[in-house]
């Protein structure tokens, strides 16, 4: 059956549609951050001397990277009650599954920030009788978040989008806000092209953002920075 | 007589099967300005960063005012701060400016106040010249501003020692000078420096001892007229030669007294 595309579903459905971008929004603002903070801890294990530390934090990111996203957050979900811990809140099960395989693919990209950095600058701090941690903190990280911001923007626009899966738990986000839109109405092209339009505005502003952040701390003199 | 401010007793230094210091020994008197010369891989930045534990060594004694830096008791960082170490690609901070450059340990290490430290900064800065690129970030210097930035950033540590290690190899023959110039008045200044060098006409003139390696031993040491002027170890000759004759094809103003006249020195006659 042909249905004519009725595009006045969209002002009818909007406080619906704000509810679901609301959530959106709020998971990957959380998970982002969880992710950023954890990729930080395990990228400074995944360069740790200290093997087992190394060893660790190698299996968690493999495991993380190398499965899939929506098994994971079933895992979480629904494997852990039978081990008896329960995560009653879809949304949290959602969140932790998001933000444990975010930092697992933010931890790489933090090391490979670091590992941009000569080891030059590091022997130089250490030369001038800073420890390693002070030359950590004041020489190598500050850089190496500089140049991993694309990798990063990267990142968080794939999380942006990846939130999405959490509706098959039956978290109300964007994606299951619009799909049950789009079943009761049967307006499915003018409901999910408004959905995919929401997620691009998310998206295009936070490459925006970043792309701002990325000039205003470019270091002088150095590539990537503006001409004078 | 007074005692070395540095003392190196039979330091040896493998890299698996490459042993790269086969038993060094050697003295550095306060006020001494001491250069290491010799072909690559002869051993000579690994002995620097041996000084400096940025290669640990496998044996042999460090004695450094007194202390051997190779013992487990003995707070590296602190030695350190007594003995920077200016490297052939400077290694400079490239987020900060030249002035935070300078500032930055002494905040951290020297515990001092921000504004304490960056006026320290800027003085270290004037005395290399380079009082008006405070602002600057390395990326905006010449390779021999951020070689005297690298300097000056050991200086205002206000060490015993400073060691140098090839600290113009990186730079284009043009601005190598301005960095000799800067280490010329730290010398005479009365800093200790010991030296890694090529610059035969530094070594000649402004140290006071000549340290030739070759192959992971010191094969020769003396004053710069022993070393220059009349060599003893045939390997020295050799070196000078080869040396001598790739400066004198570079720059054909080198004066013809410069050239060791010892025995075998000259070209088939």
């Amino acid at each position: 059956m042909v249905m004519t595309i009725d595009w006045t579903i969209i002002p009818e459905f909007l406080p619906i549609f704000m509810k679901g971008l609301q959530m959106t929004l709020l998971i990957s603002v959380i998970s982002i951050v969880l992710g950023f903070i954890g990729g930080i801890l395990i990228g400074m294990c995944r360069i740790s001397r200290n093997r087992l530390v190394y060893g660790a934090s190698t299996v968690y990111v493999e495991a993380f990277r190398g499965t899939p996203l929506l098994i994971q957050i079933f895992l979480i979900y629904l494997g852990l009650p039978q081990l008896g811990i329960y995560v009653d809140s879809p949304l949290v099960a959602g969140l932790i599954a998001l933000s444990l395989n975010s930092a697992a693919y933010q931890s790489e990209i933090f090391r490979g920030g670091v590992q941009s950095i000569s080891v030059g600058q590091i022997e130089a701090a250490r030369s001038l009788g800073m420890t390693y941690n002070q030359a950590l903190f004041n020489v190598v990280i500050s850089q190496a978040l500089r140049n991993a911001l694309p990798p990063y923007t990267n990142e968080f626009i794939t999380m942006i989008k990846d939130s999405s899966l959490v509706m098959t738990i039956g978290v109300l986000e964007l994606t299951l806000r619009g799909k049950l839109i789009s079943a009761t109405t049967g307006q499915s092209i003018p409901v999910l092209l408004f959905v995919a339009l929401l997620y691009f505005v998310m998206t295009f502003s936070t490459s925006r953002i970043l792309r701002y952040v990325e000039r205003r701390f470019a270091i002088p003199g150095m590539m990537g920075s503006e001409s004078k | 007589m007074t005692e070395p401010i540095l003392e190196v007793i039979d330091l040896k230094k493998s890299f698996g099967d490459n042993h790269v210091l086969k038993g060094i020994n050697m003295r550095v008197m306060p006020q001494e300005v001491v250069t290491i010369i010799g072909a690559s891989g002869s051993g000579k930045s690994t002995l620097l960063r041996c000084l400096n534990h940025l290669n640990i060594p496998d044996s042999g004694k460090i004695i450094f005012q007194g202390h051997d830096i190779n013992d487990e008791d003995i707070d590296i960082n602190a030695v350190r701060t007594q003995m920077n170490m200016v490297f052939q690609s400077f290694n400079l901070f490239m987020h900060l400016t030249a002035k935070r450059n300078i500032a930055l340990s002494l905040m951290k290490v020297k515990r001092m106040s921000k504004a304490e430290a960056e006026e320290k900064a800027i003085k270290a800065l004037e005395k290399v010249g380079l009082g008006e690129k405070a602002d600057a970030y390395p990326g905006e210097l010449s390779g021999g501003q951020q070689q005297r930035v690298a300097i000056a950033r050991a200086m205002a540590m206000e060490p015993k020692v400073i060691l140098f290690d090839e600290p113009t190899s990186a730079l284009d023959p043009e601005l190598i000078g301005e960095v000799l110039d800067v280490m010329k008045k730290l010398a005479m200044s009365g800093m200790t420096m010991v030296v890694v060098t090529h610059e035969m006409g530094f070594a000649r003139e402004m140290a006071d001892k000549v340290i030739f390696m070759d192959q992971g031993v010191i094969a020769e040491q003396g004053t710069p007229e022993e070393i220059f002027v009349n060599p003893q170890n045939p390997r020295t000759k050799v070196f000078l030669r080869r040396i001598l004759k790739e400066m004198g094809a570079m720059d054909p103003g080198i004066p013809t007294d410069f050239l060791p006249n010892g025995n075998g020195l000259q070209d088939n006659p």
